[in-house]
């Protein structure tokens, strides 16, 4: 069935101006550089950091939807992301065949979706947020407490996805697969962000009684929304326990939460490429640390970092990247 | 698309102990284009949200045509055509005039969830139907050259044309103003009373406005609909109505000529 007619396609719509596709476009070109760069000439280390921080940044991507996009503070998150990799490290144990996983997966983050979703028909803001944080704490404390099955807080270790030659815990096999699912989860936001589903969720964090009064229904928006968020953590974690090969609750926890939050807010939410540059950000900077011997110093230098970026760069780093250019290209001119 | 007429049975609307709106009972023909006016307070707006389902109504009957509007919600409602603007304009602070207006494209059929997803060839046309939608709406109210600007840094005049330009995108079956005119200069308040006309000589519209100026009023409207304590006071053309011995009471508080 056609919904439009063809009529009605042969009149211009107002394009982008060429200088932002251009900009769009040596982006994607750069872009594909670093990605083969990365295997190319760094070890095996930074190649598996790399890896992480895609998964990382499908995760985030998940978070900018609900919160970025739609309005919606979760401080549960993670345990969607949590979801998805137990659903892989219990799948050996249990025996569930490869196949049937990610279809698995699927269905817990949409049941897990929809279950958070419901609060958020009454609730919203910081009471909101405290449900959300609830379903989070119940998560932790359901894996602590199923220990025979778990390890509880001793977290267990995950079997590599071997297919042929193909073996998830392998350095770039690990970084074809993250790759994979970054790319796909990106170009689904994309998509999203030029659907009516991504307007309407615009219209509904920006003002409820203004989406109501364009027909936009607002329950359905939201409980997409949260559904849509769970997916893409889901996924991402499911990626993440077969790549890294270990899952714990700390990985899923509060915290995690809330540096997924940090990723969104600080790179720019509702910008697919602040979402990328926030998710680099938590996987990045705590590695660095790591690596000069100061791990603890993270969270202070996190927490001074959100303080200047709400006080002086409210559009996140993409935005303070934007200006940097736009202050270039006057300059230039 | 045909134009549906709209009609008021006993409606009654009450906040706690304050009779907001009682027993309003009329018709708005379809295609008609009636002012709706009367002094502050005089439940004025209420009506209009009644009619647009962003209040309750205590008792009473709204339908559109054959359609019986009272037991749906506001966004029920918009679906169904019935669109309003609100006195205090409210946009999507953070985005610009474009997907402002983009949002009001809202109505049109879209394809489902996966095929928006997946961009499928439907998708892909519906986004070029409803870009090419919202341009048309800009140009016409002249919001072309700031289509890219956010709408929380604009002057009040362009927010408000940004809000009607949403309301236009698609074009509604019923179509409630509330003072339209307010906040806008001479030039634009021309403009605007030549847009909302030329809407309505394409037809297929039913327009209730709520307006203080009575100058407008006699421009654009045939008919002419006087409210005052919540009641209808008096119905007729804007001379007849304004001429009318309630309106002047209700205005001026003492009988004309006195």
């Amino acid at each position: 069935m056609r919904l439009v007619p063809d009529i009605v396609l042969r009149h211009r719509p107002l394009e982008r101006a060429t200088g932002a596709r251009r900009g769009a476009l040596f982006g994607v070109i750069a872009l594909a550089a670093i990605w083969l760069a990365i295997p190319i000439f760094f070890g095996q280390y930074t190649v598996f950091i790399a890896a992480q921080v895609m998964i990382y940044a499908v995760a985030t991507l998940g978070l900018d939807i609900v919160y970025g996009r739609a309005g919606q503070l979760s401080l549960a998150h993670a345990s969607f992301f949590g979801l998805g990799a137990y659903a892989a490290a219990l799948s050996g144990p249990l025996g569930i065949p490869l196949w049937i996983q990610p279809a698995l997966v699927l269905f817990l983050a949409i049941g897990g979706g929809i279950i958070v979703a419901v609060p958020t028909l009454r609730l919203s803001g910081l009471r909101l947020a405290l449900v959300t944080l609830l379903f989070g704490e119940l998560f932790d404390w359901a894996i602590d407490h199923s220990l025979a099955l778990t390890g509880g807080s001793q977290g267990m270790t995950v079997a590599p996805i071997t297919i042929g030659p193909f073996n998830s815990q392998g350095t770039l096999d690990a970084y074809l697969l993250a790759s994979a699912l970054a790319l796909g989860a990106t170009l689904l936001t994309r998509q999203l962000a030029r659907s009516q589903l991504g307007r309407r969720m615009l219209a509904v964090r920006d003002s409820e009684l203004a989406s109501a009064s364009l027909g936009v229904p607002i329950v359905h928006t939201k409980i997409t929304a949260f559904i849509l968020s769970a997916v893409f953590a889901g996924a991402a974690g499911w990626v993440y326990a077969y790549v890294v090969g270990f899952v714990s609750p700390t990985t899923f926890n509060l915290f995690a939460s809330v540096y997924f939050l940090v990723a969104v807010i600080l790179g720019g939410a509702g910008r697919i490429v602040g979402v990328w540059l926030g998710a680099a950000y938590i996987v990045l900077v705590p590695e660095l640390f790591n690596l000069v011997g100061y791990p603890n110093l993270f969270p202070v230098l996190g927490g001074g970092v959100l303080i200047a970026i709400a006080l002086f760069l409210p559009g996140g780093l993409v935005e303070g990247a934007e200006l940097v250019l736009a202050e270039l290209g006057r300059y230039r001119r | 698309m045909t134009a549906a007429a709209l009609a008021l049975d006993g409606v009654s609307v009450r906040f706690g102990g304050l009779a907001a709106v009682t027993d309003v009972t009329t018709t708005f023909a379809a295609g008609s284009l009636t002012g709706l006016i009367g002094p502050n307070g005089a439940g004025k707006t209420t009506l209009l949200n009644a009619i647009s389902g962003f209040t309750v109504v205590l008792s009473g009957r709204i339908a559109m045509d054959a359609i019986d509007l009272t037991p749906l919600s506001a966004a029920e409602r918009a679906r169904l055509g019935v669109m309003r603007g609100f006195q205090t304009v409210r946009l999507l602070e953070r985005e610009t005039v474009f997907d402002n207006v983009l949002v009001g494209c809202e109505r049109l059929p879209q394809p489902h969830l996966l095929g928006q997803l997946l961009a499928l060839p439907d998708q892909r046309r519906c986004r070029a139907r409803d870009l090419a939608a919202t341009e048309t709406a800009l140009r016409d109210l002249g919001l072309l050259p700031i289509a890219h600007r956010r709408v929380d840094e604009l002057p009040f005049a362009s927010r408000r044309l940004t809000e009607i330009a949403r309301l236009l995108v698609v074009r509604p079956t019923v179509l409630l103003l509330d003072e339209p005119a307010a906040g806008l200069d001479t030039r634009d308040r021309r403009a605007l009373v030549e847009r909302i006309r030329a809407y309505h000589e394409a037809g297929g519209l039913t327009t209730i406005i709520i307006e203080h100026d009575i100058e407008l009023v006699r421009q654009l409207c045939a008919r002419c609909v006087a409210l005052d304590m919540g009641r209808i006071i008096a119905i007729g053309t804007p001379s007849e109505v304004l001429s009318g011995q309630a309106v002047q009471q209700a205005y001026f508080g003492a009988r004309s000529g006195a």
